[in-house]
């Protein structure tokens, strides 16, 4: 295994939401820190990986970026199982794609893990003239139905370390959290089958027998 | 017409490029020859065609392949003006009463990809093309309910697009840079028409792949990972134990006809051979290739674990392929359907 392949936590996380809304760019400014203002469209389901240190423990982030266009609803459903979070992403400048949010937090409850964590992302905050979502409805609609709320803009970089280092950050308070207060399996999300902790890593190992 | 289908090796001597410059000047007048006759024989351009076609006659013959164009010489110009006419009358109708007329979801969709295609390349980026894609892509979406535009629909126009403004335009000359808005207004509505057309036939013979969870490409990607279990059986077993899942990789392949994995260029030189099985190239030829896509990089992949085999598939190097790597692609594809084509039960039993 190369060395950049060590971690302590491996979390699978699905990015969801509209077309068009920057997804991929989202993903490519916080993998390998590029934006491109005309990239191709997603075709089905994207993966790529970023480590990040939380707490002197590594977490691996494992990311499925989907395609947004309904059509592919069937088979990017297929990535939310095992996920154990979710950027749901709107574009603050396109109303619809804040409309539409409903119906994907509906598709996680259908496909998803009852305990997956999802942050809710308005992305585009560099378009501030053309904003068609306030922030403030958006952090309310975040608040009422329990997602964690950022707004980020991958073309100027701003929010998007952050938007990921948080929900990961969450994600590894919960892991390990259940971890010190039950005992057995829990820090394997459900039915997860590529979330499954890295066996070799000691850490874990121990965090998960430590009670 | 430039390098065809015979690309040399550095050492070749002039000897050896003259050799292949006669061979080819004597291909093309084949083909030019069989394309005067006053009903073309379908059959015969077929053969001629698998190995590819021309640069310069390759708009007409690829009207031909894909059942377009009437083999009959004197049919085609009045054939050419109805279908031209035809999708003319159609867009007017269409768009009659502007963009609040037309169906939302699908024009939004259409209307936020066409930048997205090919974004690198001036030919896609120019505002009169981008126009006339979103016409096409809108115009097709709605005559065809049951898929609708799916994305990935305005990667297989492009192909179309550029070989048919090839024919306007001096040999020399680049498409892929060409600026289209100096080209008169007839000329550019029939390229735009008969990209349409063509691009119908060919999504005709794969519309399954673009209906409700897109059975065609399922079908097709359980019969891939049959087939590699067959003709490279430590590939698929490497693969299924690091968790890789043939539709996490090959999804686009079958999408996009592998035009996300190889240049627009090569995708023409591929559609040649693709369009001479025409209406099979597209889903059972292609499933070939991709079998041959995917063994070309087996002894990289079964070095890889679970991350880096995602990585690397969806990423192929094929950067500095030469038109040589397709077609040693295309042959291979070939030999495995042949071996396996007419005898379905040799993929049945290799579970």
């Amino acid at each position: 295994m190369s060395k950049d392949d060590e971690y302590d936590y491996l979390f699978k996380v699905v990015l969801i939401g509209d077309s068009g809304v920057g997804k991929s760019n989202l993903v490519s400014r916080f993998t390998r820190n590029e934006f491109n203002l005309e990239s191709k469209s997603t075709i089905g389901v994207e993966f790529t990986t970023r480590s990040i240190q939380v707490d002197a423990k590594t977490i691996k982030a494992q990311i499925w970026d989907t395609a947004g266009q309904e059509r592919y609803r069937a088979i990017t459903s297929a990535y939310y199982r095992g996920a154990v979070g979710a950027l749901l992403v709107y574009d603050i400048a396109k109303h619809a794609t804040y409309e539409n949010v409903g119906r994907w937090l509906k598709e996680l409850r259908d496909h998803a893990d009852n305990n997956i964590v999802i942050m809710l992302v308005g992305n585009k905050s560099d378009l501030r003239h053309l904003r068609a979502v306030p922030t403030d409805e958006a952090k309310q609609f975040a608040a009422e139905n329990g997602l964690s709320f950022i707004e980020t803009s991958a073309l100027d970089s701003s929010n998007v370390e952050l938007s990921f280092q948080r929900i990961l950050t969450e994600i590894y308070r919960i892991v390990s959290n259940k971890a010190l207060e039950s005992s057995g399996d829990v820090i394997r999300p459900t039915g997860g089958e590529t979330i499954n902790v890295n066996p070799n890593s000691g850490d874990v190992a121990a965090a998960g027998k430590c009670c | 017409m430039g390098d065809l289908h015979l690309i040399g090796t550095e050492h070749q001597t002039d000897a050896v490029y003259a050799l292949q410059r006669s061979k080819q000047k004597a291909r093309f007048l084949k083909f030019k020859d069989m394309l005067q006759q006053p009903v073309v024989d379908l059959d015969v351009l077929r053969k001629l065609s698998w190995s590819g076609v021309p640069t310069a006659i390759r708009p007409i013959v690829w009207q031909l392949l894909v059942g377009y164009l009437p083999c009959n010489s004197d049919r085609r110009n009045v054939a050419l003006e109805r279908k031209r006419k035809e999708y003319q009358d159609g867009v007017q109708q269409t768009f009659a009463r502007g963009i609040e007329g037309l169906d939302q979801t699908i024009w939004h969709q259409v209307f936020i990809d066409v930048p997205r295609t090919n974004p690198k390349m001036a030919l896609f980026q120019n505002q009169t093309t981008q126009r006339c894609l979103e016409r096409i892509l809108y115009c097709w979406a709605i005559r065809h309910p049951a898929s609708s535009y799916v994305q990935g629909i305005n990667d297989l126009v492009t192909p179309f697009f550029l070989v048919f403004l090839t024919a306007y335009i001096e040999e020399d000359q680049d498409p892929e840079s060409y600026d289209i808005s100096l080209l008169p207004p007839e000329i550019l509505s029939a390229i735009e028409a008969d990209s349409y057309w063509c691009l119908s036939k060919l999504l005709d013979g794969i519309q399954d792949n673009f209906t409700h969870a897109q059975p065609g490409i399922q079908r097709q990607i359980v019969k891939l990972r049959e087939l590699i279990c067959r003709i490279d059986a430590p590939l698929a077993a490497h693969l299924q134990s690091e968790h890789v899942e043939f539709i996490q990789f090959s999804f686009r392949w079958m999408n996009c006809l592998l035009m996300r994995e190889v240049t627009l260029q090569h995708t023409i030189r591929m559609w040649d051979t693709y369009l001479t099985e025409h209406p099979h190239g597209f889903s059972e030829f292609h499933l070939y290739v991709c079998a041959a896509f995917l063994t070309k990089w087996s002894a990289e992949l079964m070095r890889m674990e679970f991350q880096e085999i995602m990585l690397f598939l969806q990423d192929v190097p094929t950067d500095d392929w030469q038109e040589k790597e397709i077609e040693l692609l295309l042959s291979e594809a070939f030999m495995w359907k042949s071996l396996f084509h007419a005898s379905p039960m040799h993929l049945g039993g290799s579970k």
